[in-house]
């Protein structure tokens, strides 16, 4: 798997994520350990470039809340074309396990 | 998001992107503080905890940077962030900055200079439609080659080839224009004179140009019984009528015929250069019963037809040609053949070989100018190594540091360019009006256009390329960790592309001697020209073309008594040494003719120049007698047919006899339409010295001088020795001539002088000042260049002289040391530059006169120029270097 696929995973979880509702940056890392099991490692400032990528892409939006702790922070949500995105995402994912699946099981 | 959408979106990023910065800034902040906080609450310390939460999150900077990279934008804050700190760093050094700007402005200015004479003149040289299609043609005597052939008809001939021709889709002829074929125009007051071009009426439709007023003459206008019209030039309608648009449809009194003025062409359209144009009728009948026309001679031109090429044109006109030889077998050689050029062909020449070797000598300037800035360049990239190397161990990637330096390559560029296009504007401004005349077409501009512009931008780009080849590969080559280290000084430092940089300077020193060699050589054609024997002083001697009016002089007795009283007059003025008639002032001859002498046969052609004068025509030119006697009031009274002859004649003609009492038969007059000259000899009666008759760069041919007053047919002028300046005495000459008859014109007056200063001279002087003007910048760039080459070299030994000083060098010894490298440098410069010169100056052989293309005296002078200009360069390093304090040097590491 290249770059590019795990760059895919990745913004297919944060789009799954951003599903439920809106959270900043350190929720959705929080969340990724959260339900994965800390079974994903990974560096917690690789998200960021993530997102500000899927943001330029309008996949998401942001605006500045503040947080439960009371600073300020920015909150990222899903829009319409990221919902959109999502869907294909989430298409694409179960094409490739598929296929992958397959070939192992009869290679 | 739409092209448009998304291009807002990038700008506002770019607006905002120190917004965005804090905004990234604060996002990671409260990452950090959160994360920090939970591992405190988890029971952590709060060092521990901060330590832990950054070592999760990974490099913030480098995660910063990707972010920003997402942002699509980084390339122009990268650009931008590179201008300005390229600009910070030219502004630091000024020296330097100030050295190549300077010499790359003087290289691209020069270069568009010329480019922009190349444009005007030979690219983009006629308003006419489609000139590539406008075609003379020449009919060449095949027993007489190397001459240039007949190009001029009579008007029956040239409806001839017209109608039976299968090349051209129209033809057009004419004559007069500049010099010829002046017209009276009686204003109120007085007489002025234009100058006419007498054309078929077809001329402007032939050239496809329609007026810038009023309207074009047509065929229609030379109907019989259609009022008389004629065309002004733009030139004459915003000189003398101020562009009045009210003049035209007026009547003008031109030689006598009321003329209306139908229109005026376009600034661009000069055909034959004259003031106006005057149409006449194509139809046969109408030129067989007009006695003007069926004698006139005309120059023909044909648009071929699409897809004629001027050869394919040549061999059509070429079978035309011997059907009518038959038609006008006097016109015609026994054995001939028609050649064709387009009329850029014919009319670009002279301005061709004038202009190549000016761009020759541009390019090699230009050459000398980016060889100058790569070492400066090469100079400065090697002193910031050390910057370059810090950066790059930050992180910086090779094309970010690349691209800075380019960037500020392309600052040096930029602001180069500016200023070579100033100084270009200034050039062309200059230097135009210096261009001699009737070097190039009247229809040609030289100024500064668009094309001429991007051209400046195309040469900037071509020399910031070149200039910036050496230090790039500089950059490319070498480790981080030597150019840490290493101080840029010292025992062996910075000395690698020591080689580059003698390579740049050897280029550059060679490159200046080949201009120099050209400049010399131009300087020593001048001054051939200018010391040599023309056989008779040109200074204080005026010639002028009498214009008779019609009918009133034509037989030899009325031109002689006309003369007769003009003379007396003209010889009372305190100031006129001596007066007479002649046809042509020298260095020219009036007619040329073959020869019959009674007695000699020869196979060969044997001809002559003849001059038709009086018998003042020897002391206002200076000529004694060398055997025999000069021709005598009374020689020229009557009409004798005597001659006298000039040295080159008697010994080619009469080696072994004495020609005094010979008798000698012009042939050309057999044609003249004067039947008392049919068959005449003349009986030669003395022997001159030479006076140059084929203009200034060829020996005297023979000739023979006889009197005017043998014939009554044809025009004559005068020639007027004078004690004081011509042109004061000129408009005396003028009343003079007016007092005897009002209605002579005199016209090409002036002084002989000043004539042969603008067709003879100024060509070679114009050749040699730009070439003189190039050499000397070459050459101050080439001591600049030497010099800086030196100054860097002794900077980097300071710490080896300091050494050799403790250990008790003298001055002197170090001086010599310093010298000697340059004295290498210089040496193999020269070497380069002398084999260069001999194999390039064969290219400008042509315009060289009185001195071979490998003139050693030239070459010896240059080398030593050279030689004397590079030590002088060395010598201001050279005198540093003695001057360092062993102290200070041995100080620095």
């Amino acid at each position: 798997m290249g770059k590019d696929s795990l760059q895919g995973a990745l913004d297919l979880l944060v789009l799954k994520i951003l599903q439920r509702g809106p959270s900043h940056g350190y929720g959705l890392v929080q969340r990724i350990q959260q339900i994965s099991g800390d079974a994903l490692q990974v560096q917690e400032g690789s998200l960021y470039p993530a997102l500000h990528r899927m943001e330029q892409a309008d996949w998401i939006a942001s605006e500045w809340r503040s947080s439960e702790n009371g600073r300020r922070a920015k909150y990222y949500k899903l829009t319409a074309a990221g919902r959109h995105q999502l869907e294909r995402e989430q298409e694409n994912w179960s094409r490739v396990t598929g296929a992958v699946a397959k070939v192992l099981r009869f290679a | 998001m739409s092209l448009i959408g998304k291009s807002f979106k990038k700008l506002r990023l770019l607006l905002q992107h120190g917004a965005l910065d804090a905004e990234l800034s604060e996002e990671v902040r409260f990452h950090l503080e959160t994360k920090t906080r939970d591992y405190m609450v988890a029971g952590m310390a709060p060092r521990a905890a901060r330590e832990a939460a950054l070592r999760d999150f990974g490099c913030v900077e480098q995660m910063k940077e990707e972010c920003r990279d997402m942002r699509g934008t980084q390339w122009i804050e990268n650009l931008w962030q590179d201008l300005r700190y390229g600009i910070r760093m030219l502004a630091k050094d000024r020296k330097f900055t100030a050295l190549a700007v300077v010499a790359l402005a003087l290289g691209i200015g020069s270069a568009t200079v010329i480019f922009s004479a190349i444009h005007g003149v030979i690219l983009n040289t006629f308003g006419y439609d489609k000139p590539s299609q406008i075609v003379s043609f020449a009919i060449h005597d095949s027993s007489r080659s190397g001459e240039d052939g007949r190009e001029g008809m009579s008007l029956p001939e040239f409806l001839d080839y017209r109608d039976r021709n299968n090349v051209f889709q129209d033809m057009t002829g004419g004559f007069g224009g500049f010099g010829a074929a002046p017209v009276l125009y009686s204003t109120g007051q007085g007489t002025t004179e234009f100058s006419a071009w007498y054309t078929t009426a077809n001329l402007f439709q032939f050239m496809g140009t329609p007026a810038l007023v009023g309207r074009i003459a047509t065929p229609d206008d030379t109907k019989p019984g259609a009022p008389p019209v004629f065309v002004m030039t733009y030139k004459l309608w915003h000189d003398q009528f101020n562009s009045d648009p009210a003049v035209v449809g007026k009547s003008f009194t031109l030689n006598g015929v009321l003329r209306t003025l139908v229109g005026v062409m376009p600034p661009r359209f000069r055909w034959g250069w004259p003031d106006i144009w005057i149409p006449f009728p194509m139809d046969r009948n109408q030129i067989s019963s007009d006695p003007n026309l069926k004698e006139a001679g005309v120059w023909p031109v044909g648009r071929l037809k699409p897809g004629i090429t001027p050869e394919v044109a040549a061999a059509d006109l070429n079978v035309v040609a011997h059907q009518l030889a038959k038609v006008y077998p006097d016109q015609y050689p026994k054995q001939f053949r028609v050649t064709a050029h387009t009329l850029a062909d014919r009319v670009l020449t002279p301005f061709k070989t004038l202009i190549y070797p000016l761009a020759g000598a541009v390019g090699l300037l230009v050459l000398i100018a980016c060889s100058n800035v790569a070492n400066l360049l090469l100079a400065r990239a090697t002193a910031r190594d050390r910057e370059i190397a810090v950066r790059a161990s930050l992180g910086a990637s090779r094309v970010r540091l690349i691209s800075q330096l380019l960037t500020e390559g392309l600052v040096l560029a930029i602001v180069a360019c500016l200023a070579g296009c100033l100084l270009a504007w200034v050039g062309i401004r200059k230097v135009v009006p210096l261009v001699p005349y009737n070097t190039f077409p009247q229809e040609a501009v030289i100024d500064m256009n668009p094309v001429v512009l991007l051209f400046g931008l195309g040469v900037t780009l071509l020399t910031t390329v070149l200039s910036g080849l050496a230090p790039a590969i500089h950059s490319m080559r070498g480790e981080l960790q030597s150019r840490l280290t290493r101080t840029g000084k010292g025992a062996g430092g910075g000395f690698r592309h020591g080689k580059l940089r003698s390579f740049l300077v050897v280029t550059e020193i060679a490159l200046s001697m080949v201009l120099l060699t050209g400049a010399g050589l131009m300087m020593r054609t001048f001054y051939a020209l200018d010391r040599l024997a023309l056989g008779f002083s040109p200074q204080r001697l005026v010639s002028a073309e009498l214009n008779l009016p019609k009918g009133v002089y034509d037989t030899a007795l009325e031109k002689n008594n006309l003369f007769r009283q003009l003379f007396e007059r003209l010889n009372a003025l305190p100031g006129v040494v001596s007066t007479s008639v002649s046809l042509v002032a020298p260095p020219y001859a009036g007619v040329g003719s073959d020869l019959t002498i009674p007695g000699k046969v020869h196979s060969d052609t044997w001809n002559t120049a003849i001059e038709l004068c009086s018998e003042g025509y020897f002391k206002t030119l200076g000529l004694s007698i060398l055997r025999g006697r000069l021709l005598s009031e009374s020689d020229v009274a009557s009409g004798r047919h005597v001659a006298v002859i000039n040295q080159v004649f008697a010994n080619k003609y009469f080696p072994n006899d004495n020609p005094i009492g010979q008798r000698i038969k012009f042939n050309i007059l057999d044609q003249v339409p004067d039947p008392g000259l049919k068959d005449i000899y003349f009986e030669i009666v003395g022997v001159v010295p030479d006076v140059l008759n084929r203009g200034l760069q060829r020996p005297a041919g023979p000739e023979a001088y006889i009197p005017h007053t043998i014939t009554g047919f044809g025009d004559r002028s005068i020639l007027v020795r004078t004690a004081v300046p011509p042109a004061a005495l000129l408009p005396t000459i003028r009343n003079q001539v007016w007092a005897v008859d009002p209605n002579i014109a005199l016209t090409n007056a002036g002084s002989v002088e000043d004539s042969l200063r603008k067709s003879d001279y100024a060509e070679p002087e114009f050749l040699l000042v730009l070439f003189a003007a190039f050499a000397a910048i070459g050459l101050l760039l080439v001591v600049i260049g030497i010099f800086s080459v030196m100054a860097y070299t002794v900077s980097l030994q300071t710490h080896e002289i300091g050494v050799r000083m403790a250990l008790g060098a003298q001055p002197d010894n170090i001086l010599s040391m310093v010298l000697k490298k340059g004295a290498a440098l210089i040496a193999v410069g020269l070497v380069v530059g002398v084999g260069m010169s001999l194999v390039l100056t064969r290219l400008i052989k042509s315009r060289l006169w009185g001195v071979s293309a490998n003139d050693p005296w030239t070459f010896t002078g240059v080398a030593a120029v050279v030689i004397a200009a590079g030590l002088v360069a060395c010598l201001v390093p050279a005198r540093r270097a003695t001057r360092v304090d062993p102290l200070v040097a041995l100080r620095y590491e």
